[in-house]
């Protein structure tokens, strides 16, 4: 993560609102459609709330009745529209999948590849406590001693990264190897830029994080 | 996701208006706009014209493809072609919705061009039907969609991808009932997801 950030503080001038836009807009679409907790793209996520607060400033200055200030309200809105669905389709998956994605944000914490953000993750220890808390107040005070401990193992729900996706590539990637579950024939297949497939999710993951593709 | 998000996201493609008032370039975050003049064309998002002719302060220019002989053209040769063809451009669908809709006074022919646009959905729908139960029955895991466009696209979603995870639990459940294998540690991994 720091290197990126370093990368991503050298060339800010560079960056444009509209490619923080797409960047954000693109990101949003894959969170939606990939089955797993992607990487955060809270850089992203913060540039474009500053830019909202700088806009809305300004549009405060005009009249109400403006019709620029009509045109730019409208743009914030969608465009908030897609941060709040961001921020919400992450908050979901962390619910669903909380012990899993604790566990392995541990990992990825000490190897400094976090998913989450610092307060998605605490969000994530809290609910975990929480649920843990609940389930034990309401269920498992009450049972026989032995069968007290809550076991997080068993708890544990997994996103299926089996499941089938559909997908763009934004460019050309070969030798994507697909398992044969009946004839041990692994498939090999190349992605061409701009097409279209329909296809696992677990050989395309890494593909999806880094941009090679597009989920849709 | 819901057809009304395909929808957002198509509404960001970029189309022409004719305004009828005259102002200066607009900054918005999603680019720069205009500067509007009255009576000549201009490049705006859909979102925008929409939001304009809403206002009755534009028309609307309808896109080349938005034409009853390219229109013509383009069914005819989805219908001749066993593959999907490649489409005017990667929303129509949305385009079409939301230009008619919001400006068909300003669109020449629009209940023909209306006609001639669900037709072409309709004969790409059963091509996309088709080929789904092919793919179905050829117990495939894998499928190459080019040219479809996102809308289509989203409209099997439920279905096809479900689809494709059952073939593939039965697949895997068929295979975890013969000698045990390498891979059923990632089934179980599978099914406990299902299964809560």
């Amino acid at each position: 993560m720091s290197t990126e950030d370093l990368d991503l503080s050298a060339d800010e001038e560079e960056i444009t609102a509209e490619t923080v836009l797409k960047t954000l807009q693109s990101a949003w679409q894959n969170e939606r459609l990939a089955p797993e907790i992607l990487p955060h793209r809270n850089d992203m996520v913060e540039c474009m709330l500053g830019q909202i607060q700088h806009m809305e400033r300004n549009i405060n200055k005009l009249p109400k009745t403006d019709l620029r200030a009509c045109i730019h309200k409208m743009e914030l809105n969608r465009i908030k529209y897609i941060i709040c669905n961001y921020l919400k389709t992450r908050l979901n998956k962390i619910e669903k999948y909380c012990i899993s994605i604790v566990n392995e944000e541990r990992q990825r914490t000490e190897s400094g590849t976090n998913y989450l953000t610092p307060s998605e993750f605490r969000y994530a220890q809290e609910y975990l406590v929480n649920m843990e808390n609940h389930l034990k107040n309401t269920v498992l005070n009450h049972v026989p001693g032995r069968m007290q401990t809550f076991e997080h193992n068993k708890m544990a729900v997994y996103p299926n990264l089996q499941s089938h996706v559909f997908l763009k590539a934004n460019s050309t990637v070969n030798g994507i190897v697909l398992e044969d579950m009946i004839g041990d024939q692994d498939e090999e297949i190349d992605l061409e830029e701009d097409s279209q497939h329909i296809l696992q999710y677990k050989p395309i993951a890494d593909l999806v994080k880094n941009g090679k593709v597009q989920l849709v | 996701m819901d057809p009304y998000e395909i929808e957002f996201i198509g509404e960001n493609r970029i189309v022409s208006i004719i305004p009828n008032f005259s102002y200066d370039k607009i900054y918005l975050i999603c680019g720069e706009f205009g500067p509007f003049r009255a009576g000549l064309p201009m490049n705006v998002p859909l979102w925008l014209a929409v939001m304009l002719k809403q206002k009755q302060k534009c028309r609307l220019v309808p896109p080349d493809w938005m034409d009853l002989d390219v229109l013509e053209n383009i069914k005819e040769e989805e219908k001749r072609s066993r593959f999907f063809t490649k489409m005017p451009n990667e929303h129509y669908m949305v385009e079409a919705k939301l230009i008619l809709g919001a400006a068909s006074e300003d669109i020449p022919r629009a209940a023909e061009i209306k006609t001639i646009i669900k037709d072409i959905w309709d004969i790409r729908m059963s091509k996309l039907r088709t080929s789904m139960d092919a793919l179905m029955k050829s117990g495939g895991s894998y499928g190459r969609l080019d040219h479809l466009t996102m809308m289509e696209i989203n409209s099997v979603k439920p279905l096809l991808p479900a689809a494709m995870d059952e073939l593939y639990r039965i697949k895997m459940m068929t295979r975890k009932s013969t000698p045990a294998t390498l891979n059923t540690s990632t089934f179980s991994q599978s099914g406990s997801s299902q299964n809560i």
